[in-house]
């Protein structure tokens, strides 16, 4: 299958090799929640929540110097081509729930909040590819609306290779082509690497320009990010009558 | 939006934004010093806020703020003071709920314990705890540390700490007397408190 026209060099969806699908991120979707977002990375879309700080509801879970982070995230059933019924915690969401909280426990200033727990549901409503960096920034849009001190703000974006070409941004038919995909998370403002996955081999000076590409992604998305969370903050000042 | 570092009362930042040098400021709430110690950037997402030092601090350096975010509920902290309810009383100590921290409410609940030794500060070892508290009283209290796993642990070994409002078994409100007793406007009846010197 050809991923690049070989005429125009455009991607199977219409885009340039460096495009990144369009992205929109919503705040207070959830109006339980303490935080909530919706992300879209193009067909993609996540939903995140997060509850705390809170009392640690299992104490002996409970660290008595820094929160403790948990992250739970689930895929709908409706949320890829084929309804399938998925068990809960099988292998695959096991990982990604593992790698979105490690990811968001750099950034959260965890040591703030002693002996209280922070939850974090992400569901993917709809799944094209990209589902981890959608959740991440989702999680981290999710968290700024709760109000949890963070360091900076992580955001991820993945990159892939194919056809001897550096892909930003994989969709789904790209990302099952069986290439290298690589996910980066970034602390954006600090110019920090919090996350950096690849399950395939390619030789290192490919794989720094794959991953420089995934990075200019990711910091993106932090700006649109910041433009979302700053436009929110507009909204609860006016909401304030200030 | 362009980064933190000229002086502007209203601007609007983001989390990991620089706010300015630890030089001239000192972080507030909402604000954290990067692992260089010399930044100070953001952790939350709102509006910047500095306010000038008070002129008789020994550190003349504005403290830096962002405000405006959702309010996050209150804490306690070690050191800081608490109203709580007393909740329980038994032989050796008196568990509360903690209603308010400083001037603020909580918003969900946390436990305190105050023991038999920080009732008061002479004669700890002849304190009663069921002269000093009844449960439903409202209690000014000072946090001494994070506690167990369960509470924190409270103290009201100080003059102005100690019951502020307490009801009578006739059920009105009483009115102090003396620092270890209260009286009942009803009745007339004087009960035991540990009394809290309210100015």
């Amino acid at each position: 299958m050809e991923y690049l026209d070989s005429l125009t060099g455009f991607r199977l969806d219409g885009r340039r090799p460096n495009d990144m699908r369009q992205i929109r991120g919503e705040i207070g979707v959830v109006a339980k929640a303490d935080g909530s977002a919706l992300f879209e990375m193009g067909n993609t879309k996540v939903i995140a929540a997060v509850y705390g700080p809170r009392e640690v509801q299992n104490k002996s879970q409970q660290v008595n110097n820094q929160a403790l982070v948990r992250c739970e995230y689930s895929m709908a059933n409706f949320s890829t081509g084929d309804r399938a019924r998925r068990p809960k915690g099988d292998r695959r969401s096991t990982e990604i729930s593992l790698v979105i909280r490690q990811t968001m426990e750099t950034c959260i200033l965890t040591h703030l909040m002693p002996r209280s727990q922070i939850d974090i549901f992400v569901q993917v409503l709809q799944a094209d590819g990209g589902t981890r960096s959608a959740c991440i920034n989702a999680a981290t849009l999710a968290l700024a609306d709760a109000g949890v001190p963070m360091c900076d703000i992580v955001t991820s974006c993945s990159a892939g290779y194919l056809s001897s070409t550096p892909l930003l941004d994989l969709n789904y038919i790209e990302d099952s082509a069986g290439g290298p995909d690589v996910t980066v998370g970034i602390l954006a403002k600090m110019d920090k690497v919090t996350l950096l996955q690849m399950d395939a081999k390619l030789p290192i000076d490919i794989f720094e320009n794959v991953m420089q590409l995934a990075i200019e992604g990711c910091k993106a998305i932090a700006q649109y990010i910041r433009g979302v969370l700053l436009e929110n903050t507009k909204q609860l000042e006016c909401c304030r009558g200030v | 939006m362009a980064a933190g570092g000229g002086e502007g009362e209203d601007e609007l930042v983001t989390p990991g934004e620089l706010l300015g040098d630890s030089s001239g400021l000192i972080a507030g709430t909402g604000a954290y010093v990067a692992p260089n110690g010399r930044s100070i950037r953001a952790s939350l997402a709102g509006i910047r806020c500095i306010t000038p030092a008070q002129p008789d601090a020994a550190d003349q350096r504005s403290t830096v703020e962002v405000v405006g975010h959702k309010a996050q509920g209150a804490v306690p902290q070690p050191g800081s003071v608490v109203i709580a309810r007393v909740t329980k009383v038994m032989a050796r100590m008196a568990s509360a709920d903690i209603m308010c921290v400083e001037s603020k409410a909580v918003r969900e609940k946390f436990t305190g314990i105050i023991r038999q030794q920080d009732v008061r500060a002479t004669e700890i070892d002849k304190v009663d705890m069921y002269l000093s508290f009844h449960p439903g009283d409202i209690v000014r209290a000072l946090v001494l540390s994070l506690g167990d796993a369960r509470a924190y642990y409270l103290s009201t070994a100080k003059n102005e700490l100690g019951v502020v409002s307490a009801q009578s078994i006739a059920g009105a409100t009483m009115v102090p007397i003396s620092w270890t007793e209260m009286q009942c406007p009803l009745t007339g009846q004087v009960e035991k408190r540990k009394v809290a010197k309210v100015d």
